[in-house]
């Protein structure tokens, strides 16, 4: 079991963040703060909801770009009808069915229609940012009562938030779902083989529904945190959030080929992602170089992941085919034994 | 002869004209300020950047890729060009050459990963927009100007790249939108590189053995994606006069539409760039006319990416035996099966 | 629907009229199988026999056209896996379709809706049985084919299938594994599990068949108890009612090749799917090159070709070292190369005629912008030559029959005037007439002086072209035919491994 656990990918991606803590915390030791540390943890609870979803979507070899969208109009919605003195889990689920339902209509057009999934969340991101605008008239969601903003304040013991103590509990839900269970194992033996799948009659078409199903839905999840986090909604909340949480599923260990990786590797990826900004304040480096290090990790990943995927399947189609030289001579030599 | 009329009509870019007939007349009718020629050509300057990369997007679509970065290397040319001219005092016809250069290099970095590693399109350029937006960023911080700011007071020749006027009334960037529109043509169908490029995204294993350098051949792709997104960062910040770092941002959807409402097949084979231009055109006078009729800017990527679902699930849902044999199943007339 | 079918009473699995078509390609032209409960039931047939496409309608990965499929003397549908799966019917693929990411306990019992727990023990158990040592927690990327296929055996046994279906299983598989193998399947059939067994080895079939079932161009030829027959009765069954049988004395008199130079020469060449092979073919012939699917033929062509690594050995063409060119470089050099799979590699399905005979010629036609005018006069040579059917040069050759495409490429590999010529399976898949025009061609590019290898699955086409052959067998050159040595048995029967000085063992 540890051995396990010491080769798998993630822990690739938890010695990547410890290393980089400690890094980080050579050059400025009050980075290594445990106040430091949890405000680093917490901060990154919106990502890590919204990357769990994601990596449901990545595993099963698709991928959707439409999650910042999402999580913008649910954070929309939602904030409007609190600050409209609407009754809180009313808000709350009206985002989570326009998460589903963005979900739902994803999945029917990468599943039924045949659409790339590229390319569907790609309309359905412009479609839905341009309903955000609709829909807040292009204004911002203030005045949020107090009492939901500090729910994003509200910790165990002074240190983990409770948004990302909820936030860990989904990960180990959602994994031993994933890694347990039959139904929840289809998901990565859809990414890591279709025709496998369909030979022992997986029913691929409706797992890849499922996964984007609730992709959208913790969307929707990570936009109804942002609201008491952050405390207002611009209309262009969530942009480029599918991009970051991409990139916190690769670096976790996922690959976007599918099958391979687990949703902790998306909390851990997630959680780096989160530490960039505050680690480049802490090294003295302005936080605009943010997105240039997440696009230079993430092209170091995607790429070493493609070049070792490559190499491996290269060396499983030379070992098959050397393998059928071989009969002939194990003959030959039992024949002449045998004589 | 009737037969090549016949065939001229039944392609897709007769379509796209006339959606683009049918744009004029609806909100030619709707607003009359549609049809004023100055107006329309004044609204069509911003999008020309769109245009102008579709084209070139074209190319990498048609070897089954795609290029999600050019919005980026928009926004890193046009604030390249700003510091160098600024900051750097140099010529500024110097300086744009250098971010043409750079804005290439941008797209072949992308281009040499997807052909020689194999990764996925999607994602290392998805890495790239990432990276060059950034270093946009980080280049608008060695600029004495704020970043907010941006980079003005251009030279008046400079500014005269989009500014002038060709025949009255065209502004010079509509005709250098021709001019790469007819330079495009001809490389992608006249020259062996285009036939290449064809060759390599309708069957790479079939070029290979025609001894044909598939990755060579794609990687260059991207690169010429990349010049083109350079380009249209020149003419946008010679437009406006002003240079900044996140210029083009939200490009990335309109491309992506033109390329593929123009007729280009995301799977790659198929496509020109005749129909991607026509394409843009008609989503730019799309955005015009339904700004001019109230729309406010910020939606106007709600009917673009209902166009996009739309015309993609449309082609595909032709290829998808279970709606196919529920369309089958009402029509029970004798079908005549192609040969192979 | 259908008059009340006579089934025997033994059997298990039974089909009736299976028919299937591929668009306009008919690869199942009305089978009818018994497969009797407890029986091993080998299926063999040539390539392009259809072996595999019955199994997989069996399995409800295809469905077929028309005819039945009785189990238990039941009709039953079978339209997808899952429903032939809860029938107690399970495939094991030739290559094996495993997860490689998850250990090979999770590919074993995926799918499966019982307790973990309970699935550990009875694979636990299953294991012990069988005897085999084999650790559940490896990932199955890291297995070896064998392994990998075990891995494939166990699903099937796990699933308590009534009818295991293995294609083509020894493959990959050393001897020792071999072996093992025929100990699992005699001990399935004390169990009463039927078998459908595929395979090109006709030693397997008499080692551990019951019944022998003989496919040839979508239908089935022979069907009886493996006592009935003899392994020259089984080589005639593969073969075409009318193919020519050997005839010993031979009226040609043998060719002299010494004070000939060789077009192309290969020698010792050794590469991922062959090993140690040596031939020449001589400008103005035709060699043929025989042997089963799998027997390393084409990798052979492809690796001289420059699609893959030289593990060792050399190439020559017209006495120029050429061992490890590229592509480009071979095409340069006088080599070009006509695919076996036209649809994978061969054709630009979207792209005209025009584009498709100019694709590998481009550069040399002109130096940048494409010379139309040369391309015109090249592709109505070539239409005109080989009496192409199609509508015009801009005709799309997705539109055309497959003869016809065929045509085309050949065109195309003429078209960087080679030297020498490989014909992968020039003639697969494309109809009678299409096929006499290709021989045609081929007379005449004799005529002309090009060297010819001939790689063929069809032992007739081979006696009818090949002045001199060779088969191969699992990566080897087993055998040699001087001209008045080719015949169809005789050529049947090495490329299934059945050669002179192995008869007893083979």
């Amino acid at each position: 079991m540890l051995k396990k656990l010491l080769h798998s990918r993630e822990i690739t991606s938890i010695a990547f963040i410890i290393f980089m803590f400690l890094g980080v915390g050579a050059i400025n030791p009050a980075f290594l703060s445990s106040a430091n540390i949890w405000l680093c943890l917490n901060s990154s609870v919106v990502y890590t909801v919204v990357a769990v979803g994601i990596a449901l979507v990545i595993i099963t070899g698709e991928i959707d770009v439409s999650v910042g969208a999402t999580l913008g109009i649910t954070a929309a919605v939602s904030s409007t009808m609190i600050r409209d003195g609407q009754p809180w889990f009313v808000a709350i689920g009206a985002a989570l069915l326009i998460g589903l339902a963005i979900g739902t209509i994803n999945g029917f057009g990468v599943t039924v229609l045949k659409v790339p999934s590229i390319i569907m969340t790609l309309g359905i991101n412009g479609i839905v940012r341009g309903l955000i605008y609709v829909f807040t008239n292009g204004k911002w969601v203030e005045n949020i009562p107090f009492d939901y903003k500090n729910l994003a304040q509200g910790r165990l013991l002074g240190s983990i938030t409770y948004f990302y103590l909820g936030a860990i509990l989904l990960i180990v839900a959602v994994h031993l779902i994933l890694t347990r269970t039959k139904r929840g194992k289809y998901l990565a033996a859809v990414g890591d083989n279709i025709g496998g799948s369909t030979l022992l009659g997986i029913p691929v078409d409706m797992t890849k529904f499922a996964a984007f199903a609730l992709c959208g839905v913790l969307a929707a999840v990570g936009g109804v945190l942002y609201v008491s986090r952050v405390g207002f909604v611009t209309p262009i909340a969530g942009n480029g959030y599918e991009m970051k949480v991409i990139a916190a599923c690769v670096l976790g260990g996922i690959s976007l080929s599918g099958g391979v990786g687990s949703v902790i590797g998306a909390g851990v990826g997630a959680a780096i992602m989160a530490s960039i900004s505050r680690i480049l304040v802490f090294i003295g480096f302005s936080s605009d170089y943010d997105d240039t290090i997440t696009g230079v990790l993430l092209i170091i990943i995607v790429v070493s992941d493609a070049l070792i995927r490559r190499r491996a399947v290269e060396q499983a189609r030379r070992v098959r085919l050397s393998a059928k030289t071989q009969h002939v001579a194990a003959v030959r030599k039992e024949a002449t034994v045998g004589e | 002869m009737v037969n090549k009329v016949k065939k001229l009509f039944v392609r897709w870019e007769a379509f796209l004209i006339i959606v683009i007939v049918l744009e004029f007349l609806i909100f030619g009718t709707l607003s009359p300020k549609f049809l004023n020629i100055r107006r329309l050509f004044s609204g069509l300057n911003q999008f020309i950047p769109v245009c102008i990369i579709s084209l070139f997007v074209t190319f990498v679509m048609i070897t089954g890729g795609i290029d999600i970065q050019a919005g980026s290397i928009v926004g890193l040319t046009s604030i390249m060009v700003g510091v160098l001219w600024h900051d750097a005092n140099l010529n500024i016809f110097v300086a744009c050459a250098i971010a043409l250069i750079g804005g290439a290099l941008c797209g072949a970095l992308s281009g040499f990963f997807v052909a020689y590693t194999g990764v996925q399109p999607m994602v290392v350029t998805l890495g790239g927009s990432f990276l060059y937006s950034g270093m946009a960023l980080a280049v608008s911080n060695l600029s004495s100007n704020a970043a907010y700011q941006g980079i003005s007071d251009f030279p008046e020749a400079f500014r005269a790249i989009s500014k002038t006027e060709v025949f009255g009334a065209v502004p010079m960037q509509f005709v250098i939108f021709f001019a790469l529109v007819v330079i495009s043509y001809i490389v992608l169908h006249r020259t062996n590189y285009g036939r290449k490029i064809f060759l390599c995204g309708v069957n790479p294993n079939a070029a290979e053995f025609s001894g044909i350098n598939t990755r060579a051949v794609v990687m260059s792709t991207y690169m010429f994606s990349g010049l083109s997104a350079s380009i249209a960062g020149i003419l946008l910040t010679a437009y406006l006069g002003t240079a900044k770092a996140d210029m083009g941002s939200e490009y990335t959807l309109p491309i992506i539409t033109a390329v593929v409402l123009g007729g280009t097949s995301n799977l790659g084979g198929s496509g020109g760039v005749i129909g991607s231009a026509l394409a843009a055109l008609a989503v730019g006078f799309l955005r015009i006319g339904l700004g001019l009729n109230g729309l406010s800017t910020q939606y106007l990527d709600i009917p673009v990416g209902i166009l996009l679902v739309v015309t993609v699930s449309l082609r595909f849902a032709g290829t998808n035996p279970k709606l196919r044999k529920l369309f089958s199943r009402k029509k029970r007339q004798t079908v005549v099966s192609k040969g192979n | 629907m259908n008059e009340s079918v006579q089934l025997p009473d033994d059997a298990m699995l039974s089909v009736r009229g299976i028919t299937k078509a591929f668009g306009s390609n008919s690869v199942l032209k009305g089978i009818d199988m018994d497969i009797a409960k407890g029986s091993v039931v080998a299926l063999i047939g040539g390539n392009g026999a259809g072996k595999s496409t019955p199994v997989k309608i069996i399995m409800g990965i295809y469905q077929a056209d028309e005819g039945d499929v009785f189990l238990d003397g039941k009709a039953t549908k079978l339209g997808k896996p899952a429903a032939s799966l809860a029938a107690g019917i399970y495939l094991v693929p030739q290559e094996p379709m495993l997860f490689p990411n998850m250990t090979v306990e999770e590919n074993v019992l995926m799918g499966f809706m019982q307790k973990s727990s309970d699935l550990h023990k009875r694979l636990a158990d299953l294991l012990n049985h069988l005897g085999w040592k084999m650790d559940l927690n490896r990932k199955a990327a890291t297995l070896s084919i064998a392994e990998q296929q075990l891995v494939e055996l166990l699903r099937g046994l796990m699933r308590d299938a009534r009818l295991l279906i293995l294609d083509e299983p020894t493959s990959s598989l050393t001897f020792n594994e071999v072996e093992s193998l025929f100990a699992i399947v005699e001990d399935l059939k004390k169990k009463g599990i039927s078998i459908i067994y595929i395979t090109h080895r006709l030693t397997e079939v008499f080692q551990i068949a019951d019944q022998v079932l003989i496919m040839r161009d979508g239908v089935i030829t022979l069907d009886g108890p493996v006592s009935n027959f003899t392994r020259e009765m089984l080589v005639a069954g593969l073969l075409p009612p009318n193919a020519v049988i050997h005839r010993d004395q031979c009226e040609n008199k043998p060719v002299d090749y010494s004070s000939c130079k060789p077009a192309l020469e290969i020698d010792r060449l050794s590469g991922y799917g062959f090993c140690d092979v040596s031939l020449k073919v001589y400008p103005g012939e035709v060699l043929g090159l025989a042997g089963v699917v799998g027997a390393g033929r084409t990798e052979l062509a492809t690796t001289v070709f420059g699609r893959d690594a030289v593990k060792g050995g050399k190439v020559y063409i017209d006495g120029k070292d050429v061992t490890g060119f590229s592509t480009r470089r071979m095409l340069d050099s006088g080599l070009n190369y006509v695919a076996e799979d036209r649809f994978l590699n061969g054709i630009f399905r979207k792209s005209d005629v025009a584009a498709n005979t100019t694709a590998a010629n481009l550069d040399n036609m002109s130096k940048f912008f494409i010379n139309f005018r040369e391309e015109r006069r090249i592709t109505d040579q070539f239409i005109k030559a080989f009496r192409t059917k199609v509508t015009g040069r801009d005709q799309i050759i997705g539109s055309l029959s497959g003869g016809n495409q065929q045509k085309v490429v050949i065109a195309r590999s003429l078209s960087t005037n080679p030297k020498v010529l490989i014909l992968d399976e020039p003639t697969r898949g494309i109809d009678a007439a299409a096929r006499g025009d290709v021989y045609t061609i081929i007379e005449q590019l004799k005529a002309q002086g090009l060297a010819i290898l001939l790689i063929s699955s069809d032992m007739e086409e081979i006696v009818e072209l090949s002045d001199r052959a060779v088969t191969m067998f699992c990566g080897h050159i087993n055998q040699e035919f001087a001209k008045c040595d080719i015949s169809q048995d005789n050529l049947m029967a090495a490329a299934f491994g059945v050669t002179e000085g192995s008869a007893k063992n083979a």
